[in-house]
């Protein structure tokens, strides 16, 4: 037991150096000047955390699966949770890995692993970590477990709810999850060890298209095709609308339409360019996918921290054209489009 | 003939061409991203309503565009290089690299500010603005609202495991309020203020509208709501039992003529109806004709000399002004009525000046007019602005006060936030008892705040909540809950 907490403390202060490199890059709090690649535009509520936790929840055995309804906050997808007696709401973003937790309210715990890092680029970064007692949501109960300590204030000035932390997938991998964005519903159910559901009366997800998840992390990467070219894209829930890389190549850039454009005047700074528009030609398996809301960014940031290519995300302007479902033990994402959606 | 046709090809492709010649004008053309490179395609034939269109949809500066069509081929604004190509029948491209460097100072919220309006984030409806509703629905025991407890009950449901109920009363809580299953249904009372509330129930954790509630409206989550109004207002006509129809309307209806139609009751027809706090006046229109409410003995003769029917709701607020019994004429005036000059003269008493008067929660400026001469109230410790900007200011149903238990001897101190847009002026908080206090109306939500001590910046040293902001000092934070 003790070596396994080594190997994942070990583990941990690797995947830190990388995370504090990356937040550094657009937390006010974490900023560090040395660091000139960062996107111009974080993704999309500009903190990502990515760690290969996994977190085993407790919950009532005789339940088989259960729905959790989701709050809203514009595009977000919240969840109602309790952090030991913090009670608000929790992201569900699945552009970040495990648990994170928002300073207002948790900067007053004691930070286990604070890590002062010169990491890439000689950027210097502060990550803090901390331990909480209890973290319940819905029908589910972590006990003792780890999180990461951000700022989260400005998504909830924007968004005006109080917003605890952000959850991804590392959360309930071990439940075959459907997020169904037009019902605002979560649907975990309690999966056998080949992936298959235990609860004999709800049947199987029965998906319009099916893509295997490749590697082991809790970020979902998957396919899609602008332009007639094959890209990689991360799947993330916490983000607004999708993004595609400002540095695709001709072809795919001629599908994108570029409506909007604004520099945003920094005190005393040049100002920063946001660029959005609309992904005019994507597919996805056998499904078109026509006019989705798109903002135009660097992601080189972002491929180097999830460690692969990055061409494009897909959020929200994705996630409302149908029910999706991912399971990490089949290795399988699906999704069934809502019918009329699409021509 | 071949002549005649040769001819008419002729025009057909001279109109083709006028038109392709034509500076043809398409926003979603104009942009677009090249190998790192951010063009601009812009037609130097535009008209100046179409050049300030594009500069507007792209943030283009004026001395950029000026410039360009000005025909310079490389243009330095601020630190960045704009290029100018040219190509064929009036085209030009503009560009320069695509920015990719992190700026420190940015202010997130601005960001996302920007990006929502693009994308149209509307935000629910403030519920305050509503001034006037009424309720539909199927059953009548579906929803009954009387001395301040509204009681839910949602019919069915019989093998569902668990029921809440998650509104605007709740802040849309999917745990906080469990409802009780009573046999044919489940059932729940909240003790609610009169207003406007949208709600849904939530049944073994899926999202569902109330089946017997008719009203709905669209919600942020992209899905219906019900909405129920707790109401405060009945109105009541005894008689006119062969009516065919009876509406009330008023100027809480903008006196339309269509009216709320009342419904029948065994001793004549009535309406339960929610009206905002303030002052209204109404009639009864009995098959079209018009009836002051003859259960209300307040009429009042309007402008053109037609009696109405009129009725305070909520308390009202006595504003005073003692002394100045020379004076002829006191008027109240603030931001609660527009700084109407002549609209509330005050009524004189034994010491001085007074008006009841009716506002609704929130905060207010405001003067009186002693003959003329604008002043501030000077019994009240609370004012904002200096000089002839100096206003007495009120919070009417104030529901915090911020507090400062430090500093006896500063001799100013202001709080400021995200509830005045960071005015550095307009709260001077009082001193009280070696505090200094500031009472305030709040709407339920999220602030940030500082205290400024004699010029310097502090955070609530009695708060343990702050946040990081974009100056690399940090603001307190403080949520106002939900009325319940």
């Amino acid at each position: 037991m003790k070596s396994e907490r080594m190997k994942y403390s070990t583990l941990f202060c690797l995947l830190m150096v990388v995370v504090a490199v990356f937040l550094s890059s657009f937390s006010p709090g974490f900023y560090t000047s040395a660091l000139t690649d960062a996107p111009p535009i974080p993704i999309y509520n500009s903190i990502r955390v990515f760690h290969t936790e996994v977190y085993e929840p407790e919950f009532d055995l005789k339940i088989d699966s259960f729905v959790i309804p989701l709050k809203r906050a514009g595009r977000l997808f919240l969840i109602e949770a309790k952090v030991d007696n913090e009670e608000g709401n929790l992201i569900f973003d699945t552009g970040a890995s495990g648990l994170v937790l928002n300073s207002t309210y948790f900067r007053n715990y004691i930070k286990t692993e604070t890590k002062n890092s010169s990491g890439i680029n000689g950027a210097v970064g502060l990550v803090e970590k901390i331990s909480v007692g209890k973290l319940e949501f819905a029908k589910l109960s972590y006990k003792n477990l780890w999180a990461d300590l951000v700022s989260l204030g400005h998504i909830e000035n924007r968004r005006g709810v109080k917003i605890l932390g952000l959850v991804g997938f590392g959360m309930m991998r071990n439940f075959e999850i459907v997020l169904d964005s037009k019902n605002n519903e979560l649907k975990l159910f309690r999966i056998d060890k080949t992936g298959k559901r235990l609860n004999s009366q709800s049947p199987e997800f029965k998906s319009d298209y099916n893509q295997k998840i490749e590697g082991n992390g809790n970020i979902l990467f998957l396919k899609g095709m602008i332009g007639g070219k094959m890209l990689n894209f991360g799947f993330d829930s916490g983000a607004e609308t999708n993004a595609i890389s400002s540095f695709s190549n001709k072809k795919i850039m001629s599908t994108i339409t570029i409506t909007r454009r604004m520099t945003l005047k920094g005190a005393g700074a040049s100002g920063r360019e946001v660029l959005f528009g609309r992904m005019n030609d994507f597919t996805i398996g056998p499904r078109q996918i026509l006019n989705m809301e798109t903002i135009i960014t660097n992601l080189a940031a972002l491929s180097d921290v999830y460690g692969t290519h990055i061409d494009g995300m897909l959020g929200y302007s994705f996630l409302e054209h149908g029910t999706i479902c991912v399971n990490f033990v089949k290795k399988q994402f699906g999704i069934r489009f809502w019918k009329g959606d699409d021509k | 003939m071949k002549i005649i046709v040769c001819y008419m090809l002729l025009f057909l492709a001279f109109m083709f061409g006028s038109l392709s010649t034509r500076a043809q004008f398409d926003p979603d053309k104009v942009c677009r991203v090249d190998n790192g490179q951010l063009i601009f395609t812009l037609n130097l034939k535009w008209t100046e309503q179409e050049k300030k269109e594009v500069a507007e949809l792209f943030d283009l500066d004026s001395a950029l565009i000026a410039q360009v069509y000005n025909g310079k081929l490389a243009i330095t604004i601020g630190n960045e290089n704009w290029k100018v190509k040219k190509l064929q029948a009036n085209w030009i491209e503009l560009s320069k690299l695509v920015q990719s460097k992190t700026d420190k100072n940015i202010n997130f919220d601005d960001l996302f500010l920007v990006i929502d309006d693009w994308m149209n984030f509307a935000g629910n409806a403030t519920e305050e603005a509503v001034i006037y509703g009424f309720n539909n629905f199927e059953i009548s025991n579906a929803f009954v609202y009387s001395s301040g407890t509204a009681m839910f009950y949602l019919p069915g449901s019989n093998s569902a495991h668990k029921v809440y109920i998650s509104g605007t009363f709740n802040n849309w809580s999917t745990a906080q309020t469990p409802m009780k299953f009573m046999g044919n249904g489940w059932l729940v009372d909240l003790k609610l203020e009169p207003g406007k509330y949208a709600y849904k129930f939530i049944v073994d954790g899926r999202w569902t509208t109330d089946p017997s509630n008719k009203q709905r409206e669209m919600g942020d989550a992209g899905s219906y709501n019900s909405v129920v109004y707790c109401t405060n207002q009945l109105f009541e006509l005894n008689g006119y039992k062969n009516a065919r129809k009876v509406v009330v309307t008023g100027n809480f209806y903008d006196w339309n003529k269509r009216g709320l139609a009342m419904n029948q009751t065994s001793t004549g027809w009535s309406l339960p109806l929610y009206l905002r706090d303030g002052t209204y006046s109404y009639k009864f229109l009995v098959d079209n004709e018009w009836l002051t409410d003859p259960g209300n003995p307040m009429v009042r003769k309007d402008a053109s000399g037609n009696e109405n029917s009129f009725l305070s709701i909520g308390e009202p607020y006595l504003f005073r002004l003692d002394g100045f019994s020379t004076a002829h004429k006191v008027v109240l005036t603030g931001s609660f009525n527009g700084w109407n000059e002549t609209e509330l003269v005050m009524d004189k008493t034994a010491k001085g000046w007074q008006l009841p008067y009716v506002v609704g929660a929130g905060n207010y400026e405001y003067k009186f007019i002693a003959d003329g001469k604008w002043m501030t109230d000077p019994a009240n410790p609370f004012s904002t602005g200096t000089g002839n900007y100096e206003n007495s200011f009120i919070a009417l149903k104030a529901n915090h006060i911020f507090e400062l238990n430090a500093n006896p001897d500063a001799r100013a101190v202001i709080v400021t936030g995200s509830f005045n847009g960071w005015n550095r002026q307009e709260y001077r908080m009082k001193k009280e008892g070696g505090k200094w206090i500031f009472p305030i109306y709040l709407k339920p939500g999220k602030y940030t705040y500082k205290f400024i001590v004699d010029g310097n910046w502090i955070l609530d040293p009695a708060n343990k909540l702050y946040e990081g902001n974009e100056y690399n000092t940090n603001n307190s934070v403080l949520w106002i809950g939900p009325v319940q």
